[in-house]
């Protein structure tokens, strides 16, 4: 039922709110998959907004020094980014923890001296100019781009966690040691979810360049990293909703708040910080507590 | 060229391995990686400037203070945001990570998006062995640098608090059955560890200005050569801020200086490919 709202919402929305609604709809893509990674197997990767510049860069760069059709592109980026997920998943599978993260920051700041330095090739800090999707640019056609995308994310992600696979990341995250004795291959595991992470990461890149048309630093940055995080841990680590309602809210927010001036991503982390400090399981997690509360007799 | 890269090198390194050793002492005693290293680093940075510009202040009084504020600032923080997340290292890592930007955030609307600098305190240049000539403030900042990781050494081989340092990082819980308060001990190396950070801070920022974001720089190359030198060792950290040092100023001297910290982290993968607990480690994490 809410996929056939959404998909009737563009009629009622203007262009600006259609724009809003786009953007939110992006965000839900990375926190769902970041959540993937972070929430249900323990990984906690600083590198989710690189793997979608890399699926942006990738599929841009393509249209733009091969005129690559970005119907073709997009999928190139996937498989990318979905590369390089898996070789840095396999250069972390011996350390985990900390380790891993550390080197995600590692491999994300990489991934930004290049595209600053490559100028030649991806025009630094002034931006790629790309073309976009339809030969027609129109706001109602990108939303049911980004919803089919975003639809897909979702599902992929719902499949996995609700599979045998899910109870093996769940047992991965809990008790690494307990899960191996118990015949779960671990680092099959680990490096499997930071794969199908990073390549839903490059879909989400890859169709917010194009949609953008101008795809700069940007996008693989470490700002947006904190705001896929933050919606993450606002709206809920290590549940299925929880990162698409903290995407939704934390977007809207933000444009119903931008008129403020640049205050907003200062207001987000504070709150993000309140949250993660005194209620790590988010909005989510707060209504579950609630709901026991309210139906226990 | 192969004389101002290999001094360029060293002196940069004993800075990174300073900037590092903050990060490392905790990393070591309390299994926590503070993401917010660097911000901590440029808060000291605008402390003295604003200590000794505005105030007018001397320079070195205003070190020691923007040093001490930042101790105060990392004990409030430790009591404020780390203390619920021991046995959760991940979580630490994701509050710091959002506690880093919220600071970035902050100095800017504060201190708007300009670099800050202290006053030079040492001006002019010194001829080396008659090769080149090399910034005075520089030759100084590396000195301080060597000065600060060996009182840092002697306390932690020589104090009492040193040794109960080592003894909590080498099992905590012998370390509270033979009396050691570990949650005031938290508190401190929390502490301990942000004044590094500001040590750093107000020791370099004569000479790399500060701005909001400069710190992520920092940090970045601090969790380099802490992961490099083996997460929690002293030597691995002086060994791995000199080799990170010495392999980016190479770098950036023969093939390329845009990819300066590229090379770093190059060396880095190359290294835990090899030895997955870096050069100095034998912890299990």
């Amino acid at each position: 039922m809410t996929v056939v709202l959404l998909g009737l919402l563009p009629q009622g929305l203007n262009v600006y709110q259609q724009h809003v609604m786009i953007v939110s709809l992006f965000y839900v893509m990375m926190a769902a998959s970041w959540n993937l990674l972070a929430g249900y197997t323990g990984q906690v990767s600083f590198a989710h907004a690189a793997f979608a510049g890399i699926g942006a860069y990738t599929s841009g760069i393509l249209a733009v020094k091969l005129g690559l059709s970005p119907w073709l592109g997009i999928p190139l980026g996937v498989l990318c980014a979905a590369l390089v997920g898996f070789g840095v998943g396999l250069l972390c599978l011996k350390m985990g923890g900390i380790y891993l993260s550390l080197t995600t920051l590692g491999v994300s700041e990489i991934f930004h001296i290049i595209i600053n330095n490559e100028y030649e090739i991806t025009r630094g800090t002034m931006g790629l100019q790309i073309p976009g999707l339809l030969t027609e640019y129109s706001k109602t056609g990108y939303y049911y781009i980004m919803l089919m995308a975003a639809i897909i994310s979702l599902a992929v992600i719902y499949l996995m966690i609700h599979s045998n696979l899910g109870l093996n990341f769940r047992a991965v995250q809990n008790d690494e040691k307990a899960a191996s004795s118990l015949g779960v291959d671990v680092i099959r595991i680990r490096v499997l979810a930071f794969t199908v992470s990073s390549a839903l990461a490059g879909l989400a890149g890859g169709v917010y360049g194009h949609y953008l048309l101008l795809i700069t630093p940007e996008i693989p940055s470490l700002d947006q990293q904190f705001l896929v995080l933050s919606m993450t841990i606002i709206g809920g680590m290590g549940s299925f909703l929880g990162p698409i309602i903290g995407a939704f809210t934390l977007e809207i927010l933000s444009e119903y708040i931008r008129s403020y001036g640049e205050y907003h991503v200062l207001a987000f982390g504070l709150v993000a910080l309140t949250m993660a400090r005194f209620a790590p399981n988010g909005v989510v997690g707060l209504a579950r507590a609630g709901w026991a509360k309210i139906s226990a007799p | 060229m192969f004389p101002l890269a290999l001094t360029n090198g060293l002196v940069i390194g004993i800075i990174y391995a300073l900037a590092a050793l903050g990060v490392s002492l905790v990393v070591g005693i309390m299994n926590v990686v503070n993401f917010a290293h660097g911000e901590l680093y440029i808060l000291a940075g605008y402390f003295s400037y604003l200590f000794a510009d505005t105030l007018g202040m001397h320079y070195l009084a205003a070190m020691l203070a923007a040093v001490g504020l930042v101790f105060l600032l990392g004990m409030v923080i430790e009591v404020l945001l780390i203390r619920k997340t021991y046995g959760n290292d991940l979580y630490s890592l994701i509050l710091t990570f959002i506690l880093s930007i919220v600071l970035q955030n902050a100095y800017l609307l504060i201190f708007g998006p300009y670099p800050n600098k202290p006053p030079n305190w040492l001006k002019g240049a010194t001829n080396v062995f008659g090769l080149f000539y090399y910034g005075n403030q520089r030759l100084a900042a590396c000195g301080a640098g060597l000065v600060v990781i060996a009182i840092v050494y002697l306390m932690l081989k020589k104090t009492w608090f040193g040794r109960m340092l080592r003894a909590t990082s080498q099992d905590r819980e012998v370390a509270e059955l033979n009396g050691v308060n570990t949650t005031a001990l938290n508190m401190l190396s929390f502490g301990f560890g942000c004044a590094l950070a500001a040590a750093a801070g107000v020791i370099l920022s004569p000479i790399f200005p500060v701005t909001p974001t400069g710190g992520v720089a920092v940090a970045l190359t601090a969790f380099v050569v802490v992961v490099l030198g083996g997460m929690g060792s002293f030597w691995g950290c002086v060994v791995g801020g000199l080799v990170i040092g010495l392999v980016e100023n190479f770098g950036a001297a023969y093939i390329s200086s845009g990819y300066r910290h590229v090379f770093g982290f190059i060396i880095l993968i190359v290294v835990l490919l090899v030895r997955p607990a870096g050069l100095f480690g034998n912890r299990e994490l």
